[in-house]
């Protein structure tokens, strides 16, 4: 094995500098508007892309993500099934909401603890903060890998939750608007979780804490996405406003996400302008 | 000089306190509508002000923890967290028995409650996190109390989003006079007695710092003439 | 330092610290272009948390790592880009195959839109996995994912190579490529730190060898000048040196 690995160091060398690697990126640009977006857009854009793929081409070969979460929503369904079958007609439209969110929420939960257990299997999470990959682009490669199968689970709830509950019709009866608002509202979840679950991941695993910060800290979006959706069964007139609302959260909670990424996971950048001893040295003499 | 600031506020809270309840309970009319009881509102209304405030502060010291290492930051988040935990407590003790009065129910599942219920619970979470997470976790702790902070806003136009039951938030502004009067004292004692509270406990969270350096100090210099420290 | 040459990775009294635990204390080490350094000790004497903290993984408590000729303390991607790092774990998706996990990596790294066609094959072949290109990384032994590791450690020619117990695994013909490997990526120009138990390895490959104990580096030791022999000889004295310094702390 070895002698068949040996070859000529000078070649090896000539072959890998003809990478391109170092290319030097965008040398020409128009104006520096465009060149800025060439330089950080783009290549993040890309990243994202390439690290989502390569998640959901995992995912096909074994499915256990999907099939695990989408069994999962099927019991939580059951569960609901049973619990709320006898209520009154009346109460459908107060309750189908609160069942479809926390079916997602439920869902999410199991789906994002097994995202960040499958990079910390083989420790793959710190190869990607060693590459010279931005760290916002694994952010959002993990959200949207989060978000679409949080997306397949809410799009298994709606049909049959409109299917169990008659006041839900709504929910199939308007394609778009219920699309637009399972969207909204994973995406709020999906987001603030990421960060979450990937921070556990990288510091300590231990994954029970997932669920001890992500109820309460997702619960604002979450409860917006139940007003949302009440509306929608409703067919309120502020539907629009609410979804509206939900799609400021969602803003807020994607650029808190990614603006703390990085840091929750490695620790912020020290700054250096006060040297790099004499930080000891005051330290010590507090310590005296 | 620094150590006697909490001292300082410590006094001045001990001499408003009684103040502030002679002023609310003697000087002060008895509400028509919901009578004795809505004297709680001045100790209810600060304790939430004080909660948001501190709230706030965690997130903000928590994101310059974030951003810049820094051991105050640190040591203020992590006090400005624990207290949000007690006067959330306050709050949602003094909340119900006031909104008895005022809506003939405790708990009403209004959303003001429910977004001070949540944001206590973010905040035990921070506490819970930041005592039993491992190594790491003081910055996801941070980043909750981020979240939390940005919480607070959300919270506060809560009541104007969902259009609940709850007093609207002007009620304050429009009080009259004679409440006001009233309010001040509560208000400066109970927020003297929470800043005293935040000192000593960053203090205190920077001498536990302090003293990790020390035995880190201790240990190195027994690391370097290991020989002699036993005689010593 | 004024025009001289600055060493691709200077660090300059980094400190480590896990509360009331110091784990590095006031390191200073310098790693030129052309050098390999070795880092031994014991168990628990800081060599991984001294590599991570190169690596960017782990915020130091105190001091930093300074990178190429700009000595910035942050590793921004454009830093990173010229770093590699080979982990403990080998840190590779077990469900793609080798190729697969090569292509991940050298996409990332890749600036524009459509990667140049990469010889994975060659590479793979570098690292003596020439035939096991399309196998399932989790049907790897330990061994042969380290060589993968290594592989994808070479992939974008780092001016700054950090190893932590890249020996570990390997076979005896693993360890000589490895050497081998090494050895070019120095010759090159590369600047490596790598931390190992195997004392015979590091006294094959590196130009110097440094002690850590207890979290401060306690000997050095450097070719320059001597026999292959006496060089060998005096690393496995430090080894020794690594044993007894670990009972003492005990």
């Amino acid at each position: 094995m070895t002698g068949r690995a040996r070859i000529p160091i000078a070649s090896g060398l000539a072959r890998r500098e003809g990478l391109g690697f170092h290319s030097g990126g965008f040398a020409a640009a128009a104006s520096p508007a465009r060149s800025c977006y060439n330089r950080a857009v783009v290549p993040l854009l890309r990243q994202a892309w390439l690290l989502a793929r390569n998640d959901l081409r995992q995912e096909l070969r074994d499915l256990e993500l999907v099939l695990t979460a989408a069994f999962f929503t099927v019991v939580v369904l059951v569960m609901f099934a049973l619990a709320f079958a006898a209520l009154p007609a009346s109460a459908h439209v107060l309750a189908v909401p609160g069942m479809l969110w926390l079916g997602v929420a439920f869902a999410g939960a199991l789906t994002l603890t097994r995202i960040f257990d499958r990079e910390r299997e083989a420790d793959t999470l710190r190869a990607l903060l060693t590459w010279p990959v931005d760290r916002v682009a694994i952010y959002f490669g993990k959200l949207l890998v989060s978000l679409s199968i949080v997306l397949g689970c809410g799009a298994l709830l709606m049909p049959a939750l409109a299917l169990l509950f008659p006041a839900a019709q709504a929910l199939v009866a308007r394609p778009l608007e219920s699309a637009l608002l399972l969207l909204l509202g994973s995406l709020a979840y999906c987001a603030v979780g990421t960060l979450f679950a990937a921070g556990l991941a990288t510091a300590s695993g231990k994954n029970v804490l997932i669920s001890v910060i992500l109820y309460p800290l997702t619960s604002p979006a979450l409860i917006f996405a139940l007003v949302s959706t009440r509306a929608l069964l409703e067919d309120h007139p502020q539907f629009p406003t609410y979804l509206g609302q939900l799609a400021a959260v969602d803003a807020v909670v994607v650029v808190l996400g990614a603006w703390l990424f990085e840091p929750v996971l490695l620790g912020g950048a020290r700054k250096p302008a006060a040297g790099p001893s004499s930080r000891t040295r005051s330290r010590r003499g507090e310590a005296t | 000089m620094k150590r006697y600031i909490p001292v300082a506020l410590f006094a001045l809270a001990a001499f408003v306190t009684p103040y502030s309840v002679n002023r609310v309970f003697l000087h002060t009319g008895i509400e028509r509508k919901m009578g004795t009881v809505q004297k709680i509102f001045y100790f209810h209304v600060p304790l939430a002000w004080i909660m948001m405030a501190l709230a706030v502060t965690c997130g903000i010291a928590a994101m310059i923890q974030l951003r810049r290492q820094s051991r105050l930051a640190e040591a203020t988040s992590i006090a400005a967290g624990e207290l949000v935990l007690i006067t959330g407590l306050g709050v949602l003790i003094t909340g119900p028995i006031w909104g008895h009065a005022t809506w003939g129910r405790a708990w009403t599942w209004d959303a003001r409650q429910v977004s001070t219920g949540l944001l206590w619970l973010i905040f035990a979470a921070f506490v819970l996190l930041r005592r039993y997470g491992a190594g790491g976790s003081d910055r996801l702790a941070a980043a909750l109390a981020i979240f939390g902070a940005i919480d607070v806003p959300i919270i506060y136009y809560a009541v104007k989003i969902w259009k609940t039951t709850h007093p609207t938030t002007d009620v304050v502004g429009s009080l009259p006079p004679q409440m006001w009067n009233a309010l001040w004292p509560c208000l400066i004692a109970l927020v003297a007695m929470s800043i005293g509270l935040l000192l000593v406990r960053i203090r205190q969270e920077q001498g536990a710092m302090a003293l990790d350096d020390a035995w880190i100090a201790f240990d190195e210099r027994g690391a370097g003439k290991r020989g002699e420290v036993g005689d010593a | 330092m004024d025009a001289v040459v600055i060493a691709p990775l200077v660090i300059d009294g980094v400190e480590r610290r896990f509360g009331r635990l110091a784990v590095l204390r006031d390191i200073h080490l310098r790693v030129d272009s052309g050098e390999v350094i070795g880092l031994l000790g014991a168990n628990g004497s800081g060599k991984t948390t001294l590599l991570s903290i190169c690596a960017g993984l782990l915020p130091a408590s105190g001091g930093r790592c300074c990178f190429g000729a700009r000595g910035e303390g942050e590793l921004d991607v454009a830093g990173r880009r010229r770093l590699a790092f080979v982990a403990h774990s080998t840190q590779l998706y077990p469900r793609l195959d080798a190729e697969e996990n090569l292509r991940l990596y050298a996409s990332l790294r890749a600036t524009t839109a459509a990667p140049d066609k990469v010889e994975f094959a060659a590479l793979l072949r570098r690292v003596g996995l020439g035939d096991a290109g399309r196998r399932p990384v989790g049907a790897f032994s330990r061994g042969m994912q380290q060589r993968l590791a290594i592989a994808r450690a070479l992939l974008g020619t780092p001016d700054v190579l950090l190893l932590d117990e890249p020996f570990t695994a390997l076979d005896h013909g693993g360890q000589k490529l490895l050497i081998e490997i090494l050895l070019a990526e120095r010759d090159r120009g590369a600047a490596i730190l790598l931390s190992s138990h195997d004392l015979e390895a590091v006294a094959e490959c590196s130009d110097r060898a440094v002690l850590l104990a207890d979290g401060r580096i306690v000997a050095t030791t450097a070719r320059s000048g001597s026999t292959r022999d006496d060089y060998a000889a005096r690393i496995r004295s430090l080894g020794a040196g690594a044993g007894r310094e670990a009972e003492a702390a005990v």
